[in-house]
Formats: structure tokens, C-alpha cells, sequence
């Protein structure tokens, strides 16, 4: 007994009484350190500000009410005209706004059903190991030979207005589906290598040893240690899910039934023709500085929460 | 190596087979009748009847047992809509009334007619603009090309396509609007589509190329390289070259088979009448079974190119051995 206490510092000695500053704090001040992060993290914040300010009901009625004449030029008038307006007249400057609450809407939903999938068989292969594993890579494997936009679109056009099981599901649902359930390999592999190379440390033995139970260890060992991958992830696949948007829009198996900016950028093929170029200056423009922030953001996130990549600089 | 390509060539059965059995549950089972959404409202049913048919829905979806008892062979049970499927007995494509392979044989030289160029010349520029900026890191040169690659990573690749149309073509008319000729009058149509892609495809592989360089920068080699008196250049092109080769070819040999796919966007908005064009018109028009034949064939060569991928390996380093 006395031999086991010995280790630990007697009562009595000077041990620092600050609070240990967890590791998740500090990679938080980490990433606040650069003014290029700081506005990054500013302008995620607006669109998300923007996007709840597009589910007010007020925004229902101002994306659809006539704000002006058919392609009326931007104008500094008043709000609704700022972009212009679009072929029925209705306000550019507010479907931009409410654009934002799909995209936003419709990255965190993919993200969460892609991290979800990803995120599960990658833990489940990587700790288990054997035909589990061997499942694993057959599954990723498949949805890896397909290319991704050609899966997404088979899911979508699968899925496009058709009930399931007698369920309506919404055309939203349908995106944010086809999207989340085919871009869940690249973070399952890094996680499945993360997981093999972790499930062998002293830390994990010691828990065996202790007779924690393999689910225990995984949720509460294993997956903190891999978290930072799926955040590093979630940044950077946002990206792709707000640019898969737009490419779906334009196949005709995006979002039907509410303004999105893949939509505003469809319906621009024709109208750039005719000089109207606010809508898909607009509709560029917000993905644009969205998807920039979001890919710097990604790039200082993997600085501050990689240790490996942290001590090499 | 042998057994190992044959191990590689055996695993890719399983993975065809599930992106078989995928493709026809997603588009069998989950779809709706695509014989109502090919004729449109107006179809009698007489019309319903004859499309079934013609696109091989009529048939029971696994195993065909009515039809084996009536002819009495076993074989005849495997005349399903699976079995079709598995054994690439495709149904002629319900708009074009061909061949959906004679389809794709005259649709694949075009997309890879622009694929092609596009594809040797965005991997040089991207590896010359990764070894010069990895060559002056850390200066503004290096810090204004990383920075132009996340600005084009960042704008979406069809306002890129629709922005260059409308400026080159229509504003200063430097080159047609859209369209496509047979033969070498080809090439006066594909330059623009040719340019406008690369400039689009730039920014993610010089971005992921310069990270792989200077991850390289840092190994002994190149010191040893440099204290025995290797002038840059040498490093750069001879010991670098060599070593970064693996991730080169990961990334590219797996793009190979998408050079006949073509990209969907670029060839809907030039008009060229490629197998993407070819896939976005199908989806449009329910053309079923050019949409199942694309995704399998892209499957079947995506996983050749795997294996091609690893035989490339061992090329290019000698020290990779395949077991």
C-alpha cells in the first residue's frame, strides 16, 4: 500500500493548484491566435446568424412577395432591391439570405449522417479488427468505386419523389441523404487507420488490464483521441457538401422547393445571356466566401489540433 | 507480385458485385415505376405495357421460376432483371433505340478527346507550380500561388464554366459559344472548354502537391543530396521527382477512368455530346439503362485502375514489393 502511495506526491508537497488547462481549451486559444483564423471564424459566424435569421417567418413571406419589376437592376433603394430582382420580380438579396440557411441547413445535416456512418465503421473496423474490418473495406470500397458525384446523383434520382416505406420525404431530405451517405469514406479510412494505431498503446492495455469493457474503451478512450480528425473533417466536407449543392441544382435533383444558391446559379445559365448577372454574381459570391472561410478554417484547425503536425513546426 | 494481382483481381468480384447489387436495388426497388415517369401523364396503358418491355421491367425482379417451369430448363430461371443486370444484358437506351455499348463507344472518344489534354496539361502545371513553390516557401511568391489555389478552390466550378463562356465567347468572341464538329474541326470547339478546366482544376492538386514536396523537403536524402554539391535544380527534378511519385500516382491513375466520363457539367454547358452530357440528358429523360450501364462501367475501371495504381508503385520505387 505504502509502496503504491509513494508514487503519488505526499500531502503535504508543492503541487501546482492551477486548474490544468484541457487540451481543447488550448487548441481553441491555438486556433485564435491568427487574425486570418479570427475573421474566418467571424464570417462562419455571420452566415450562421444569417441562416437563423432566415427560418423568422418574416423571410417566408419576403422570398416570395414581388419586390419589383421582372430582372430590375440592383439598386440601393431599399433592401429587397440591393441584388435586384429575378424573373418573377421577387427580392435576389432575400433568397440569397434564405440560401444560406439551406446551405448551412443542408451542410451540418449531411455532415452529421456522413460523420455518423464514417465516423461508427471506421472505430468499429479499426478496434475490431478481423471480418469486421474486412466488411468495412469492402463496404468503402464499393462506395469508392463509384465516382462521388455520379453516386450522389443516382441516390438523388433514386430518391427524388419517390415515398419510402410510405414515408414523404422532402426534398431536402433527398440531398442532404445522397450527399451524407456517399462522402463518409475519406474520414472513415483516416479514422480506421487512427483507431489501429491507437488500439495498441499502453493507455488502452492499462483500461483492458482494469477490466473496462470494450465499449467503454471505445467511446470513452479511443473515440476523444480520434475527434479532432472528425472536426478537422467536418470543416473541409462542409465545403464539398455547399459545392455538391450546386452541381446537383444543376442535374435538376437539387433542392425543388425553396430558394438555394445552386438553383440561383442554374437559373442564371440563361439569364447571363440577357446581362443579368446579379443573381449568379450573388449566388457566387456568398459560396465563395463561405467556402473560403470554411477552407482556411479547415487548414488552422488541422494546425491547432494535430500534435504530430503541431510539433513539427 | 503474381498472387498478389491475383488476390487484387479476385477482390475486385465482391466490390463490382455490390456496386451491381447497389445500383439495381437503388434504382429497382427504390425507384417508382420508371416505364410512368419515361411515358409521361399522357401514356395509355397499352404504351405502359410495351415500355416495361422494352426497358426489361416486365420481368419478375430475382429469379424468373414461372418462366423455368414453362420451358422447363434451370437456366431460363436466371432470365430476371437481376440476372440481366449482373451479366451486363443491358436493354437498348429508351431514347436513342441503340445499343447503350455502341452508345458510349461513339460518346467516349469526344469526352476523352477533352478530357485528355486537359488532364497532361493541369498535372504539369500543377507539379511545376508545387515544385516552385515549394522551392521559394515561405515568400510572397509561394504565399500569392497557395492563396489563388484556395480563391479557385473556392468559387463554384460552374459559375467558373458560365462566366468564362459569357466572357470569352459572347463578350470578346474569342472562340464559339458552344457545340461541337466532327474530326480536327473539333479542336476549334474544345479549346475553350480545355482552358476554362484547368484553370478550374488548378488550385486543389498544386495546393495538395506542395504539401507533399515539402514534406519530402525535410527528408535526410536531400540534405545528403545537397552536402555532396546537387545543385537545385538536380534535387528538385531527379531525388524529389522520384520520391513524390507514390502520391502522384495515387492521385492520378485513379482519375484515369474519369477521363471518359468526362465531366458532367463542363460538357452539358458546351454542348459536346460526351458520355457526361450523354449521362445528365438520361437522368432528364429516365433513361434507365444508360444510367446503370455508366455507373457500372466507371466501377469495373475504377477498380483496374487500383490495381493499376499498385503495379505503377513498384515501378516507380523499386523498394515497394507486392505480396
Amino acid at each position: 500500500m505504502t509502496a503504491a502511495l509513494a508514487d503519488h506526491p505526499a500531502p503535504g508537497a508543492p503541487i501546482s493548484m492551477s486548474q490544468p488547462r484541457s487540451p481543447w481549451r488550448e487548441s481553441w486559444q491555438r486556433l485564435c491566435q491568427k487574425r486570418l483564423t479570427r475573421c474566418c471564424l467571424a464570417i462562419v459566424g455571420l452566415y450562421m446568424i444569417a441562416a437563423g435569421a432566415a427560418f423568422t417567418p418574416l423571410m417566408d413571406t419576403a422570398i416570395t412577395r414581388v419586390a419589383g419589376e421582372s430582372y430590375q437592376m440592383p439598386s440601393l433603394a431599399q433592401p429587397a432591391l440591393w441584388l435586384g430582382t429575378d424573373i418573377l420580380g421577387r427580392s435576389v438579396f432575400w433568397r440569397l439570405l434564405y440560401g444560406a440557411r439551406v446551405a448551412l441547413t443542408l451542410a451540418v445535416l449531411s455532415s452529421v449522417v456522413s460523420i455518423a456512418v464514417g465516423t461508427t465503421l471506421g472505430v468499429l473496423a479499426g478496434y475490431v479488427g478481423g471480418w469486421v474490418d474486412n466488411v468495412v473495406i469492402w463496404l468503402f470500397s464499393t462506395v469508392n468505386s463509384v465516382p462521388w458525384i455520379l453516386l450522389a446523383m443516382t441516390l438523388a434520382y433514386a430518391l427524388k419523389g419517390e415515398p419510402i416505406l410510405g414515408l414523404e420525404i422532402s426534398p431536402l431530405a433527398v440531398v442532404v441523404m445522397s450527399l451524407g451517405l456517399t462522402s463518409w469514406v475519406g474520414l472513415c479510412r483516416l479514422i480506421r487507420a487512427e483507431v489501429m494505431k491507437l488500439r495498441d498503446l499502453e493507455y488502452v492495455t492499462a483500461a483492458k488490464a482494469c477490466g473496462v469493457g470494450p465499449m467503454r474503451i471505445l467511446t470513452r478512450h479511443l473515440l476523444p483521441n480520434v475527434f479532432h480528425l472528425v472536426i478537422i473533417t467536418f470543416s473541409l466536407m462542409a465545403v464539398d457538401f455547399v459545392q455538391a449543392e450546386v452541381a446537383l441544382a444543376f442535374l435538376g435533383l437539387g433542392i425543388s422547393d425553396r430558394p438555394s444558391w445552386g438553383r440561383m446559379i442554374d437559373d442564371a445559365k440563361s439569364e447571363l445571356l440577357r446581362g443579368v448577372w446579379w443573381q449568379l454574381a450573388g449566388a457566387t459570391f456568398a459560396i465563395f466566401l463561405l467556402c473560403l472561410a470554411l477552407n482556411l478554417l479547415g487548414d488552422a484547425l488541422r494546425d491547432a489540433l494535430d500534435p504530430r503536425l503541431r510539433e513539427r513546426n | 507480385m503474381w498472387s498478389y494481382l491475383v488476390r487484387r483481381i479476385l477482390w475486385t468480384i465482391p466490390i463490382t458485385l455490390s456496386v451491381v447489387l447497389f445500383t439495381f436495388t437503388m434504382f429497382t426497388l427504390v425507384a417508382s415505376d420508371p416505364a410512368r415517369s419515361y411515358a409521361g401523364k399522357m401514356a395509355t396503358d397499352a404504351d405502359l405495357v410495351a415500355i416495361r418491355h422494352r426497358m426489361g421491367i416486365d420481368k419478375p425482379v430475382w429469379l424468373n421460376i414461372r418462366h423455368a417451369r414453362l420451358t422447363g430448363s434451370v437456366a431460363a430461371a436466371f432470365d430476371s432483371q437481376f440476372f440481366d443486370t449482373l451479366l451486363f444484358r443491358f436493354p437498348e437506351s429508351m431514347r436513342y433505340q441503340e445499343s447503350v455499348w455502341s452508345l458510349m463507344k461513339s460518346k467516349a472518344p469526344v469526352s476523352f478527346s477533352i478530357q485528355f489534354p486537359v488532364f497532361v496539361i493541369e498535372l504539369g502545371m500543377q507539379i511545376i507550380a508545387s515544385l516552385w513553390c515549394a522551392r521559394h516557401r515561405g515568400r510572397m511568391g509561394d504565399l500569392a500561388v497557395t492563396f489563388l489555389c484556395v480563391l479557385g478552390m473556392s468559387v463554384p466550378a460552374l459559375s467558373i464554366y458560365m462566366v468564362a463562356q459569357w466572357l470569352l465567347a459572347v463578350k470578346w468572341q474569342l472562340f464559339p459559344i458552344a457545340g461541337w464538329d466532327s474530326g480536327l474541326a473539333a479542336v476549334h470547339f474544345m479549346a475553350m472548354p480545355i482552358l476554362v478546366s484547368v484553370i478550374c482544376r488548378m488550385g486543389a492538386g498544386t495546393r495538395f502537391y506542395r504539401t507533399v514536396v515539402l514534406e519530402e523537403m525535410g527528408a535526410d536524402y536531400v540534405r545528403t543530396a545537397k552536402s555532396k554539391g546537387v545543385g537545385t535544380s538536380g534535387i528538385y527534378l531527379t531525388h524529389v521527382m522520384r520520391n513524390v511519385m507514390i502520391p502522384i500516382l495515387t492521385r492520378t491513375v485513379t482519375a484515369l477512368p474519369t477521363l471518359f466520363l468526362g465531366a458532367l457539367f463542363l460538357e452539358r454547358l458546351f454542348q459536346i455530346p460526351g458520355v457526361g452530357s450523354l449521362l445528365v440528358e438520361s437522368i432528364f429523360n429516365n433513361d434507365r439503362p444508360v444510367v446503370m450501364v455508366v455507373t457500372y462501367a466507371m466501377s469495373v475501371s475504377y477498380c483496374m485502375a487500383l490495381l493499376l495504381t499498385d503495379i505503377c508503385y513498384t515501378i516507380a520505387d523499386p523498394r515497394v514489393r507486392l505480396r
